[in-house]
């Protein structure tokens, strides 16, 4: 049964809900929505799924941009109702119709709607009736589903009937494992990611009302059988994991896992010479290479500003000129009824291959893209504009939206908090190999000693050679004090040793060094998860660099996923900021930090542009905006 | 065809109208002129005068973060009612509009323009589009819920309170303790001094990256001394309302002390 259908401005007020069915919704499904989906520019995402102590809802929504409102229907997740969609869009149409901006009742509403609703559900039973029958084009769609879908199994390949059901089966399936996995803590959110089933049904809407009907109970079919593929794929994944890893345990365990190395792997570990002779030279202090770039304030001319602009323009105007100079001005004086989603494609195209150019994931750009476009359809548009224009002020605000960080940023204040509490404030710097995890550190801890911080530096990457010197270097450079315990210990122990020595002689911050690891790693993610899951640290620090493209999606994916699934907690730590290295590397390709925002929903809250201690920046959200854009 | 050739041919094309259009006046009666002479001076004028009105600051800000109550008093000052509820904004409410609790009054009563920000951080940027036209800030806080959620709000304020389109212009600001209606919320004394002291934790670490951060171009307080509201250039006061239940007469005259009828 339908749980809720809320229809509400974009403004906040509700205008009207469904008060038949009288059950309270428990939590606040809604608020959630907007605040984690909407508001985060995932609304090109076909359903949200809300997991509250007692209940598990789906929620579906649909815009009405030109009017500013908002439609969503919230149902229980283990009913796979079919004609959601079919019904928010029929509602969307008809409240569109008796919508009044000064009016704030529609008492009326509920007559129409129980009408629209014993459709949509009429609907719905045809065509659980009619499927078993197999058209000719559902047969056909079902075909393209199979092979669109990943071959599953052979069961696929048989007649249509069949794979209804198997469909069906599957789907449940899903929800069964799902509900497993929810119960295991690992996620309480999460989005199915597949084209707007409603956006595709509206599209071929010109047939016959029943078959349109058809596509649209098939879309959501085809995402069921998605779906549960998908739970195959990752149960197939979580097989094939345990048995790959006594395999390189055996390998590797001589070397870092065993608690006694053989002899003369000790002769590795020269970590005991600490202060040596030959590293004297090195003594000089770094103390006075003038204050870190954290504080130096940033100054744009509004020249160069208005430069770019100008520049932009210029660029803009071929466009123009291609469409036909005279039509696109006689359009933009005269303005355009309402934006199409066809109206729009070529500008969200160009904009997408800008964004690829300026090293955005493409996954992201596409994402985006979808969610500007969801945000612009059915929007008039004003006179003296041209559609790039309205799509790039909309696709801006929205990347400011997104580089604006949810959460505080000032890492000084919250050493401050640490610190009444009389304990130090811990930070794990984590991140792939060779991005500059150590280097960065020094940075953070010159920056942070400027600040009147006393900082103490861990070093718990055993597992690279030369990673402790290299710390320890920078620490003598700094007049830092480093805790170390060689290279053959877990990095979980050390790390709480640190600890206890920072609390022991009162040090404010202590900055957690591991080890590089690829995503894919299991054995050194687990580690990973080990050691966050037993210092509960501050702050989890990721280290990428800006250099990278597609793969930062899978970076950091992965680095959440994994330390959720191999914590042993129930609510497990994931990345709470980024530190974006050699930014000065990349010129004005800075998509880096947009993918890697958008996909960990963490702000980047250092960039590091440089070799030496000063070298350490805030990100300026406007200027990389600019950038993106340009 | 070449642009510029186009662009001549029109030119050719406009001498001609204008030749035009001078013979046409020579014929029309003097009188005709002045009389529409006399129309255009008129309607520019008053365009002018509108211009001119919405220049001056009569906007009253509502701010707070997400979930404190914006919106329901928001509808609270417009409709007085709060209809069916409101759900977190997506975007800002605007309106101007005589306050629900005047309009029974008689007599000429001006319209405020009241704007309701939402609170999630990231809108907080659209807040710099209506801070150069306030006449007035309202910062909301959620009263019942204060504890948690007190940092944030702090820095929220502090930030608010270190713009420099606050600072400049001193706009006065309240700090209204919303949700006052139930039992267990805290008084709006309590609410100030958590929030002073944790703005005065907040100086002392702003101020040490304050050359960096772009966005607080001016310090709060007197430096040495525990930071009190008092201390800003703008007037900071505080009051309790409650949106759900209407009662909203400190927030109303607020608005009433300064955007004068």
């Amino acid at each position: 049964m339908l749980e809720q259908l809320l229809i509400f401005t974009r403004g906040g007020l509700i205008l009207w809900s469904c008060n038949e069915f009288g059950n309270a919704l428990k939590g606040s499904p809604i608020d959630t929505l907007i605040r984690s989906c909407l508001l985060e520019e995932r609304s090109g995402a076909a359903s949200y799924n809300y997991d509250a102590p007692g209940a598990a809802y789906s929620l579906k929504w649909t815009f009405h941009n030109d009017l500013g409102l908002v439609f969503v229907a919230v149902y229980q997740r283990i009913l796979h109702l079919l004609y959601v969609d079919d019904l928010l869009a029929m509602v969307k149409r008809e409240f569109s119709q008796i919508y009044d901006p000064s009016k704030t009742f529609y008492g009326d509403f509920d007559e129409i709607f129980r009408q629209l609703k014993v459709e949509a559900e009429a609907r719905a039973e045809d065509l659980k009736k009619a499927n078993p029958l197999g058209g000719g084009v559902n047969k056909k769609q079902y075909h393209k589903a199979g092979s669109e879908g990943g071959s599953v199994g052979g069961r696929k390949s048989s007649n249509g009937a069949l794979k209804n059901d198997g469909g069906d089966a599957d789907a449940d399936d899903a929800g069964g494992k799902k509900g497993h996995k929810l119960e295991n803590g690992h996620s309480n959110v999460n989005f199915v990611a597949a084209k707007d089933a409603n956006l595709k049904n509206s599209g071929s809407v010109n047939g016959k009302e029943n078959e349109s009907s058809n596509i649209g109970a098939f879309d959501v079919n085809k995402l069921q059988k998605l779906r549960a593929k998908g739970v195959n794929g990752k149960k197939a994944e979580a097989k094939v994991a345990p048995k790959a890893e006594p395999v390189k345990k055996a390998t590797k365990k001589n070397r870092v896992w065993d608690d006694s190395p053989p002899e003369h792997e000790s002769k590795l570990d020269f970590t005991d010479h600490v202060g040596d002779d030959g590293d004297r030279n090195v003594d000089f202090l770094a103390k006075e290479q003038g204050e870190s770039m954290m504080d130096k304030e940033e100054v744009f001319s509004s020249d160069s500003e208005t430069e770019e602009d100008e520049d932009e323009r210029k660029n803009n105007k071929p466009d123009a000129k291609k469409k036909g100079w005279f039509s696109s001005m006689f359009q933009s004086i005269a303005g355009k009824t309402n934006l199409e989603k066809s109206d729009l494609e070529p500008a969200l195209k160009a904009l997408k291959d800008r964004l690829m150019t300026k090293n955005v994931a493409e996954e992201i750009a596409e994402k985006l893209c979808e969610s500007v476009a969801a945000s612009l359809e059915g929007k008039k548009l004003g006179s003296f504009t041209r559609i790039s224009s309205t799509v790039q002020a909309a696709m801006e605000e929205a990347l400011v939206r997104i580089l604006t960080p949810r959460r505080s940023i000032d890492i000084l204040r919250d050493v401050h908090t640490a610190k009444e509490q009389r304990k130090p404030y811990v930070v794990v710097f984590v991140g792939v190999n060779g991005v500059g995890k150590s280097t960065n550190l020094a940075k953070v801890a010159y920056w942070l000693q400027e600040h009147n911080v006393s900082v103490m530096m861990a070093a718990c990457d055993t597992f690279r050679s030369g990673a402790v010197e290299q710390l320890r270097t920078h620490a003598r450079r700094l007049q830092i004090p480093i805790f170390e315990k060689g290279y053959e210990k877990d990095p979980a122990v050390v790390a709480k040793e640190a600890i206890q020595e920072a609390t022991r002689n009162g040090s404010d911050v202590v900055l957690v060094d591991t080890a590089g690891r690829m995503q894919d790693n299991e054995p050194l993610m687990r580690a990973l998860s080990k050691l966050i899951y037993l210092n509960s640290p501050d702050l989890v620090l990721f280290v990428g660099e800006a250099l990278v493209g597609n793969d930062a999606v899978d970076q950091l994916s992965k680095f959440n996923q994994k330390l959720a699934d191999l914590s042993a907690s129930s609510t497990p730590r994931l990345i709470d900021g980024i530190l974006l290295t050699k930014f000065d590397t990349i010129d004005d390709k800075v998509g880096a930090a947009l993918s890697m925002v958008y996909i960990s929903g963490a702000p980047v809250m250092f960039v590091g542009c440089g070799q030496s201690y000063t070298d350490l920046k805030k990100l300026n959200v406007k200027s990389i905006v600019k950038t993106l854009l340009k | 065809m070449d642009p510029i050739e186009q662009f001549e041919e029109w030119k050719e094309q406009a001498s001609h109208l204008w030749r035009v259009a001078m013979d046409h006046l020579r014929h029309v009666p003097p009188t005709q002129l002045y009389a529409a002479a006399a129309i255009v001076v008129f309607t520019t004028v008053l365009l002018l005068s509108r211009l001119l009105k919405r220049a001056k600051a009569n906007t009253i800000v509502l701010t707070g973060l997400s979930g404190s109550g914006k919106s329901v008093l928001f509808y609270q000052l417009r409709d007085g009612s709060t209809h069916q509820g409101t759900v977190t904004s997506m975007e800002p409410n605007e309106g101007t509009f005589v306050l629900h609790g005047e309009t029974t009054k008689k007599g000429k009563i001006k319209a405020v323009h009241i704007v309701d920000v939402p609170g999630h951080s990231r809108l907080r940027p659209k807040l710099d589009e209506y801070l150069p036209q306030a006449a007035g800030v309202v910062f909301v806080v959620d009263a019942l819920d204060f504890l948690p959620n007190c940092r944030a709000a702090s820095e929220y304020l502090y930030d608010l309170l270190t713009k420099g389109s606050v600072v400049k212009k001193k706009v006065p600001l309240l700090i209204l303790c919303n949700k006052t209606d139930k039992v267990t919320a805290h008084t709006k004394e309590f609410i100030r001094r958590q929030m002073e002291k944790e703005i005065d934790k907040l100086r002392t670490s702003r101020s040490a990256i304050s050359e960096a951060d772009i966005t607080n171009e001016f310090t709060l307080g007197v430096p040495g001394e525990p930071f009190t509201f008092t201390q800003c250039s703008n007037k900071v006061t505080t009051a309790e309302a409650s949106g759900l239940t209407g009662e909203i007469s400190q927030l109303e005259e607020f608005i009433r002390e300064h955007v004068k009828p």
